[in-house]
């Protein structure tokens, strides 16, 4: 029976939905017309060694592919059928099937705890179990990695990065070598929204983008949505990487690590209460830095450049239907040059959460969030010293519902408010500097989201997912409000006091998706997706730097609007051991930024009068083939793409492609499990060089050489290729110890790909000048020693 | 959970950064016409050069335009012609620049007009120049430092060019504003990206008062221009000139205060 506190909690909270959104309705009285009783299964899906809950595990009644669902971002699942007997089979990859037998006279809590296993032994249990989830479900451009896909592909350093993993990925693209920034389907780097436990990272990337912010071995599952992104989401156009914390041991003590030659790593987590909560910490260090200290030179010695960072989580479960969370993230990059200069930048994060399981199909889901970027530079130099610091800060809140009505409908709906405080520049001078100290306002505005998505299953063959997204934004006082002319002049300044509303921007974002089964392993899928941006990154250069400053729509830059439009076809090979699928994408982008040329973006008021704004198209189609058991396991990645953009008084106002426009972007990775010991693997990478803007021609002003552009990105960088390979040795696997190594070579071909092609004077003939192209890495070994007791 | 271990490391690595000399396939250079005007504070002639660009893997000589009807004339209603002293190379003969006066320049190259306007700002003194020496990753570089005061409560926009030996330094380009500066006394390091300088060179700065659209100009002719791996932006463009009709180059008219140290 449920408790009067939740009946009227699901009733209010039904009235609402009711009264918005009508299709609710069809759900209910689909459920109670039927005529039939039904009950409900639920419960959390968990690794049985951990107890570590398991994300998107597949549960199904075996010879009912009605009632099959997946286990939500906490591991609880819930599944509705008639009263009768049946044999739940509930799978994951990576892990041993388990079959249950259901005898379900009533609602009934059943906890799934699944063996971690091979794929060789997947194999052979793998029997009637259709796991053909990624072809019937409609949701389509979603990439999901698990962490034991991620250990084995080689990589920069030998750290594993699901940010460098993920770029392996079809339609996503790297930025370049050594870098963590990403574009998906032809969005920009700021377009990818980055959560960790649902928590905003501004800044996704350490040393300037060789490592990114997340350590694997807090990591517990990775998705990617670069197409139907679900109406829980919002925020970006481009796609949404949500990453989510492991939440620590729930049965034992365990301390694991590695140690590599760049840096190393220590994590530590085991029950606060066996069986009932359970905390993790892990943290990092780079060391390179450490040899700087060898140098005798005093400037050299007293460099810097490293980071740390730390993942904590604790959990703890309070009676059968609470569960509470705490996990935050902090890091941090420092780097100097002797005491002349100094930067240090990083992220903080911390989320609180609180499971409610208010019946056997209604999960709730409460969330307080917290989030910063800072960065801080120092700069001494004679006379001069000079702070400037900058930062961003979230406190979020979010209430996510779902109800699992039946076997055919499951709603999701939730609200999302975001505070933003934005700190563009505060800038700290001594007496005898040659800089005024500068401090400019903050900026302060609130993202509110309301948004409800029904998954509905209209027969065997067909499902859909459709939802919307009302989004409203509003930019807040106190602070200055500047309206410019053409030509960038102040012509109107509107004072605003604290909490006043200075502007709102309502958005609705549809989405929709829809899956048609042509056979049994594979299917059409169609998709619509609205997404809108009201934060933006300013940055000029071709990568990310920490310095970039992000700024929310005002009254000057208004919200950045998205369209896409995908179809693709599934289709699944020899019981599922094949994957294969092809999208064809296309997306329209409105009120686009860039900036004027010469614009001045650092600790500058009237930074907004720098901007311009135009438009920006994508399309493309993606091919994508995996293996997922087997001795070889891997997948085949290829996408044909152009990425253009469009602003007025740039390229005499014709499209021209963006820097990130490649044409053609293949990854191929491969794992092979020679024996017992030994694992092989390899990713080989091919793509068309960066679209960039080359010199037509130059002139002499001022006795010096000057460069004639005569087209925005009408050159191309050479193509880009690169082969990285890797070998583990398993060490001797004992109950209490476990060890591996991991030797790696990263571009084992020594291929200069060009990072930068730059243009000068001949310093051997002042009568000529020549192209400069700089190389970054050529054949990077690396070996990492990984421990577990 | 068991006893700590004693854990060996071994690691190797090697990763470098490797710099070529490449030759690309670059599109030619459409038909252009580059302008380039200096009115100063000192005594004349001052020159206005006219030519044309070239593909980038030509030589480094610019086919000068001839026979251009060039004038310069000024807010007070002085007017002059120049005259073309060699090929695509014009010069007053009366003209003496006065800070705060506005100077128009018109050139009439192959039919066509173009205009430009530039005002001398008013002139700040250059106080001295000092150098300062950096070591590290085994190396030492001597930078130089331009000491002036900026004064108080008006937009100064700056230009340095620095000679040595009495040969102008080309590669760098230097300009300078008050934006985040205005009223201080200013230490400006004229870095280099390269150690240049040497014990006992004689090296001369010129500090130039330029007007905006001048500084402009130049800022974004730096940024553009930027040499080396990490120095590229990411879309260069063709600054901004005050001269109309797309013409490329500049009209400045600027103050001059120089001074001249050996480097110590």
């Amino acid at each position: 029976m449920l408790t009067t506190r939740a009946k009227r909690l699901r009733r209010s909270s039904f009235s609402l939905s009711f009264l918005l959104f009508p299709f609710l309705l069809s759900a209910q009285v689909r459920h109670t017309v039927s005529g039939t009783v039904r009950h409900t299964v639920s419960g959390t899906v968990r690794d049985q060694a951990t107890g570590e809950t398991l994300i998107g595990a597949s549960v199904i009644f075996l010879g009912h592919s009605h009632a099959a669902g997946l286990s939500n971002a906490y591991g609880f699942y819930s599944i509705n059928a008639v009263v009768g007997q049946y044999e739940m089979v509930v799978s994951f990859t990576g892990y041993r099937n388990d079959t249950i037998g259901v005898n379900l006279g009533r609602d009934t809590v059943i906890p799934v705890n699944l063996a971690p296993g091979s794929p060789q032994l997947q194999e052979v249990v793998v029997t009637a179990n259709r796991n053909t989830n990624n072809v019937s479900r409609p949701l389509m451009g979603v990439q999901k990695l698990s962490i034991s896909e991620i250990k084995d592909v080689p990589v920069l350093f030998g750290e594993k990065d699901i940010l460098k993993t993920i770029q392996l990925l079809p339609g996503v693209q790297s930025g370049g070598d050594g870098s963590s920034g990403f574009y998906v389907r032809g969005g920009s780097i700021d377009q990818n929204l980055i959560l960790l436990d649902e928590a905003t990272v501004y800044n996704p990337s350490h040393l300037l983008g060789f490592f990114s912010t997340f350590n694997s071995d807090a990591i517990k599952d990775v998705t990617l949505y670069k197409g139907a992104i679900p109406a829980e989401f919002g925020g970006r156009l481009a796609s949404v990487l949500d990453v989510r914390m492991n939440d620590g041991n729930i049965k034992d003590y365990v301390v694991s690590g590695g140690l590599g030659l760049i840096s190393s790593r220590l994590n530590i987590e085991g029950p606060i209460e066996k069986d009932d909560g359970s905390f993790i910490v892990s943290a990092r260090r780079t060391y390179a830095d450490l040899f700087l200290k060898l140098s005798r030179d005093t400037n050299t010695n007293r460099s810097s450049l490293y980071f740390y960072d730390i993942n904590a989580k604790a959990n703890y479960k309070l009676g059968d239907k609470d569960h509470i969370f705490l996990s935050g993230y902090f890091g941090k990059d420092e780097l100097g040059l002797g005491n002349t200069f100094g930067l240090d930048y990083g992220n903080s994060t911390a989320t609180f959460r609180w499971n409610h399981i208010l019946n056997s199909r209604l999960f709730s889901n409460t969330s307080l969030i917290y989030s910063k970027y800072n960065y801080d530079v120092t700069i001494n130099s004679g006379k001069n010293d000079i702070g400037i610091t900058s930062f961003i800060k979230d406190y979020h809140f979010k209430e996510d519902m779902e109800y699992y009505a039946n076997a055919s409908n499951k709603l999701d709906f939730g609200i999302d408010v975001i505070h933003h405080t934005t700190s563009p520049g505060v800038i700290t001078a001594s007496e005898t500097s040659s800089f005024n100290p500068v401090s400019l306002q903050n900026k302060y505005s609130l993202e509110s989201a309301a948004y409800i998505s029904h998954d509905l299953s209209l027969s065997d063959k067909i499902n859909v997912n459709y939802g919307l997204r009302a989004n409203l934004f509003t930019v807040l006082g106190p602070g200055n409000f500047y309206t410019y002319d053409s030509s960038g002049n102040t012509i109107d300044t509107a004072t605003y006091s604290s909490g006043q509303v200075v502007k709102n921007y309502f958005n609705l974002e549809p989405r929709f998706s829809m899956s048609i089964k042509v056979a049994a392993t594979s299917s059409i899928k169609l998709a619509y997706t609205r997404t809108t941006q009201n934060l933006h990154l300013l940055s000029n250069s071709t990568s990310a730097n920490p310095t970039d400053v992000w700024i929310p729509s005002s009254n000057n830059v208004k919200p950045e609007i998205a369209d896409q439009v995908s179809v693709g076809y599934f289709r699944n090979f020899k019981d599922n051991q094949y994957e294969f699928s092809t999208e064809v994408y296309y997306r329209d982008m409105q009120n686009q930024i860039d900036y004027k040329n010469g614009a001045q973006l650092i600790a500058n008021e009237n930074v907004e009068s720098e901007l311009i704004f135009g438009k920006g198209r994508s399309y493309g189609v993606e091919v994508f083939a995996k293996k997922k058991v087997g001795r070889l396991t891997g997948w085949v990645s290829y996408t044909l793409s152009r990425t253009e953009r469009q602003f007025n008084g740039v390229n005499s106002d014709n499209w021209y492609p963006a820097n990130q426009d490649r044409t053609h972007n293949l990854s191929v990775v491969g794992i092979y499990k020679l024996n017992k010991k030994w694992t092989l693997s390899g990713d080989f990478v091919y793509y068309t060089g960066n679209a960039v803007t080359w010199p037509s021609g130059k002139y002499e002003v001022n006795g010096q050489i000057a460069f004639l552009y005569t087209q925005r990105n009408g050159s191309r960088m050479p193509p880009y290729n690169r082969l990285d390979v890797g070998a583990t040795l398993q060490g001797k696997k004992t109950k209490k110890f476990d060890s591996n190594w991991n030797f790696s070579v990263y571009n084992l071909y020594g291929r200069e790909n060009p990072y930068s092609i730059s243009f000068q004077q001949d310093p051997g003939d002042p009568t000529k000048t020549q192209a400069v192209q700089y190389a970054l890495f050529r054949w990077v070994p690396s070996v990492t020693y990984n421990f577990k007791f | 959970m068991k006893r700590s271990i004693l854990i060996v490391v071994f690691a190797a690595s090697s990763f470098f950064s490797c710099k070529k000399i490449v030759t690309l396939k670059l599109n030619n250079v459409p038909a252009a016409i580059v302008i380039q005007g200096e009115i100063t504070d000192a005594p004349g002639p001052y020159t206005v050069t006219i030519n044309q660009p070239v593909d980038f893997y030509a030589s480094n000589t610019f086919p000068p335009i001839s026979g251009a009807a060039v004038t310069i004339s000024d807010n007070l209603g002085f007017t002059e012609s120049l005259i073309e002293l060699s090929p695509g190379v014009y010069i007053t003969s009366l003209l003496q620049g006065v800070p705060g006066t506005t100077y128009s320049l018109s050139v009439t190259a192959q039919n066509v007009n173009y205009t430009a306007v530039s005002t001398m700002p008013m002139p700040v003194a250059l106080d001295s120049i000092s150098f300062q020496s950096n070591s590290g990753f085994g190396q030492t570089q001597i930078t130089a430092i331009a000491n002036f005061q900026d004064p108080a409560g008006i937009k100064n926009y700056y230009q340095f060019v620095e000679y040595l030996g009495g040969v102008q330094l080309t590669k760098d380009l230097f300009v300078f504003d008050d934006r985040l500066s205005d009223g201080r006394y200013i230490n400006y390091t004229l870095f280099n990206d390269s150690s240049y300088l040497q014990y006992g060179d004689k090296l001369r700065v010129d500090m130039y008062c330029i007007d905006s659209s001048v500084y402009n100009y130049f800022f974004q002719l730096a940024q553009s221009s930027g040499a080396g791996a990490f120095n590229t932006t990411a879309s260069p463009a063709n600054p901004t000139s005050n001269i109309s009709n797309g013409a490329y180059g500049y009209f400045s008219a600027h103050t001059i205060s120089s001074q001249t140290e050996l480097v110590p």
